[in-house]
């Protein structure tokens, strides 16, 4: 092959010109991949965060409106007998257990002294479980699913009137078992035994968090009793440390049919989750949901991942912003070193190329062939430029410090917040306060930076060559031979 | 053969238009040799860009073999220097980083000859110039003379029927030189080349059949025979 054999020679004769060119767009192509792993790595934390806050597959979340305030001096509470009670201050100042037996009849009141009251609250209100279909068919919805969010309250009073009540809570999620990819189990990792089956929608069991599991000691096979309902735990499973995830996941029905203080979601929903059928669907989506549920709180992903602030926001800035704009400097001077040098080796060899014109050459194989040589010190510098991109990933992976996200608090709520969904506890009405989770990241080489790199490397050189190109494509022999006369 | 009637070709220096050419009346007949003299600037290498298509005239017509140089574009006047005419030029023009032989085979990459072929007929010219032994080697690495003889290898390789010589001997010492011109001579006895050779050289022209000396952008055929 003659084409291979004069560029491999002209390369070899300009080895050092050659080897400058490749080390630049290297240099800019190492960093861009640098970069590009650095922020697809805090990218991927960033998401991590975002998913366990909000459930794999789901780009929108549709939560209820907050219930009223309890009523003071009154707490409505729920036992193993799942009757209503109600918490009084007695005649001797110690709390009493009051059973409501109407309107028009005074309580009946016991003692609370020994005893342990269980308590379960819907920081959300209700939504009508129609709607969720009814947003299903809304046009770029590809799925939609509902859930239920509760908190297990429970109180436990001392024999003696001095000793003071001790309070537990876990939280307490309805899923949909019908839909595993939608929700809060969606981004769940399974320990032990099974999630739920679409035909585990009408029994009692219960998933439960394996942190939550290990506190209390429960196993797959082991009884929960919630709300006088003892549910069998058939599944064990762990979610990212980055969120709140709930304790306990029981079918929606279940969830629905426990008796709760601020009224029953019998038929209701507390949050649905709602994936759109592409990404771009996904603003007109929720625009859609929110025209059919104006009451309701309508969040996107990209709301939410405004209101994770911390070191792994300012990491993803710094990378966006500063590690961009400094790969876009150095990789546009390296093109722009590549340019110059390929163009002064072009002036160099005007005879050259004078003379094969001359002897027959045409104009685009005298152009093909110093494309090629471009495009040869291009892959060069692709191929360097990744290799010094991996070596820049695993220096950053060394230095970089440990990021974390600030999740919840957002210092000024906004009713676009999915608060009190377990695992998005942002806002000021969710059951968590805000706080700062670790969040493990590291670059990402992904095939998807290496091809950019590849790509952006021989641009370089053939952007080079293709100035080159131009050059030669204007010369004319009888000028170019004069030169060397 | 070669007619070239009332060629003129102009340059434009700044504001001015010199004239390299003016007016020019040649016919140079198949298998002829022609010499063409004159001092630097009178348009002698012009004449020669003319009538290897390297250049078109601002007036006037050249023709080789019926076919008007300048009414070919771009495109067709390459091809017919890269089959009719070869060029050998005062400083060889080799490309530096390739070996004699490769040079050689440069001048028939653009008529798409197979591999096999092009070696054997590389070969047979790298013989035909006495540099057979040579094939391998770099241009840094041969003589001026021989660099000379690659030229003129690459020159006659594809068989062209006009070789145009722009002063070949100019940079080569006196025995060179004459080992040049002879072979130049006896190539073109052997092969019925129609050969132009611009020289100062006196002693090359008055070998040629014809000698023109140019002067202000014409030629005045001084010499016939040869």
């Amino acid at each position: 092959m003659f084409f291979v054999t004069y560029l491999r020679r002209e390369l070899r004769r300009r080895m050092r010109q050659a080897i400058f060119i490749a080390l630049g767009l290297a240099l800019g192509v190492g960093l861009v991949v640098t970069v590009a792993a650095a922020s697809a790595g805090v990218k991927k934390a960033q998401s991590g965060v975002l998913s366990a806050l909000y459930g794999v597959g789901t780009d929108v979340t549709v939560t209820g409106s907050a219930p009223g305030p309890p009523k003071p001096g009154s707490t409505s509470i729920s036992d193993q007998s799942s009757q209503s009670y109600g918490l009084q201050q007695g005649q001797n100042g110690q709390p009493e257990i009051c059973t409501s037996r109407g309107q028009g009849y005074p309580n009946k009141c016991v003692s609370a002294a020994g005893k342990t009251l269980d308590e379960l609250t819907a920081s959300l209100s209700g939504i009508s479980e129609a709607k969720v279909a009814q947003t299903a068919r809304l046009p770029g919805v590809e799925a939609a699913a509902g859930g239920i969010s509760l908190t297990d309250n429970t109180t436990t009073f001392g024999q003696s009137s001095n000793s003071l009540p001790q309070a537990s809570s876990f939280t307490l999620d309805g899923v949909d078992t019908g839909k595993s990819s939608l929700g809060p189990l969606s981004s769940a990792l399974l320990i032990s035994g099974h999630s739920f089956t679409a035909a585990e929608s009408d029994s009692d069991s219960a998933v439960v968090d394996s942190g939550y599991a290990t506190s209390k000691d429960l196993k797959v096979g082991s009884v929960l009793a919630i709300d006088g309902v003892k549910f069998t735990v058939i599944g064990i499973v762990s979610q990212a440390q980055a969120t709140s995830p709930p304790d306990v996941y029981v079918p929606l029905a279940a969830a629905q049919a426990m008796s709760l203080y601020a009224g029953d979601l019998k038929g209701d929903v507390t949050t649905i989750y709602v994936s759109a059928s592409s990404a771009t669907q996904i603003t007109a989506v929720g625009k859609e949901i929110a025209r059919l549920l104006p009451g309701a709180t309508v969040t996107t992903a990209s709301s939410l991942a405004s209101q994770v602030t911390g070191s792994v926001s300012s990491a993803a800035r710094l990378a966006n912003d500063l590690g961009r704009w400094l790969a876009v400097l150095v990789l546009l001077a390296a093109f722009a070193m590549a340019c110059l040098l390929t163009m002064a080796a072009v002036t160099r060899r005007v005879a050259e190329f004078g003379t094969l014109k001359a002897i027959g050459w045409r104009t685009r194989r005298i152009v093909a062939q110093v494309l090629g040589e471009s495009a040869a010190m291009g892959i060069a510098g692709a191929a360097l430029g990744v290799g010094l991109g991996f070596a820049g990933a695993a220096i950053v992976t060394a230095v970089a410090p440990k990021l974390s996200a600030i999740v919840g608090g957002n210092t000024a709520p906004q009713a676009s917040l999915p608060a009190g969904v377990h695992g998005a506890p942002i806002g000021s009405l969710g059951a968590v306060a805000p706080h700062t989770v670790p969040v493990p990241w590291h670059p990402s080489v992904t095939i998807g930076v290496i091809a950019l790199a590849v790509v952006l490397a021989v641009a370089g050189g053939l952007l080079a060559g293709s100035l080159a190109a131009w050059r030669i494509a204007r010369l004319r022999p009888a000028d170019a031979l004069s030169r060397v006369a | 053969m070669y007619e070239l009637t009332g060629v003129t070709k102009l340059y434009r220096k700044g504001r001015r238009t010199v004239p390299a050419v003016k007016d020019l009346q040649l016919v140079i007949g198949d298998g002829e040799w022609l010499a063409v003299q004159g001092r630097t600037g009178h348009g002698k290498t012009t004449l020669l860009n003319l009538l290897g298509g390297l250049d078109r005239p601002t007036h006037g017509t050249v023709e080789l073999a019926g076919t008007a140089l300048g009414a070919l574009g771009e495109s067709q006047l390459t091809g017919l220097r890269a089959e009719s005419i070869g060029f050998i030029f005062q400083t060889f023009n080799l490309v530096p980083t390739l070996s004699a032989a490769e040079n050689v085979e440069a001048a028939l990459i653009p008529l798409g000859i197979g591999r096999a072929s092009r070696r054997s007929r590389v070969a047979t010219a790298l013989e035909s110039v006495g540099l057979a032994d040579r094939a391998g080697h770099l241009p840094t690495e041969l003589s001026g003379g021989q660099q000379q003889r690659v030229a003129i290898a690459r020159a006659l390789v594809k068989e062209p029927k006009v070789v145009l010589a722009d002063e070949p001997t100019g940079n080569l010492d006196e025995d060179t030189r004459d080992d040049i011109v002879g072979l130049l001579e006896q190539l073109w006895r052997e092969r019925g080349l129609t050969l132009v050779l611009v020289t100062h050289d006196s002693g090359i022209a008055r070998r040629a059949q014809r000698v023109g000396v140019m002067e202000g952008g014409r030629l005045i055929i001084t010499q016939y025979g040869g």
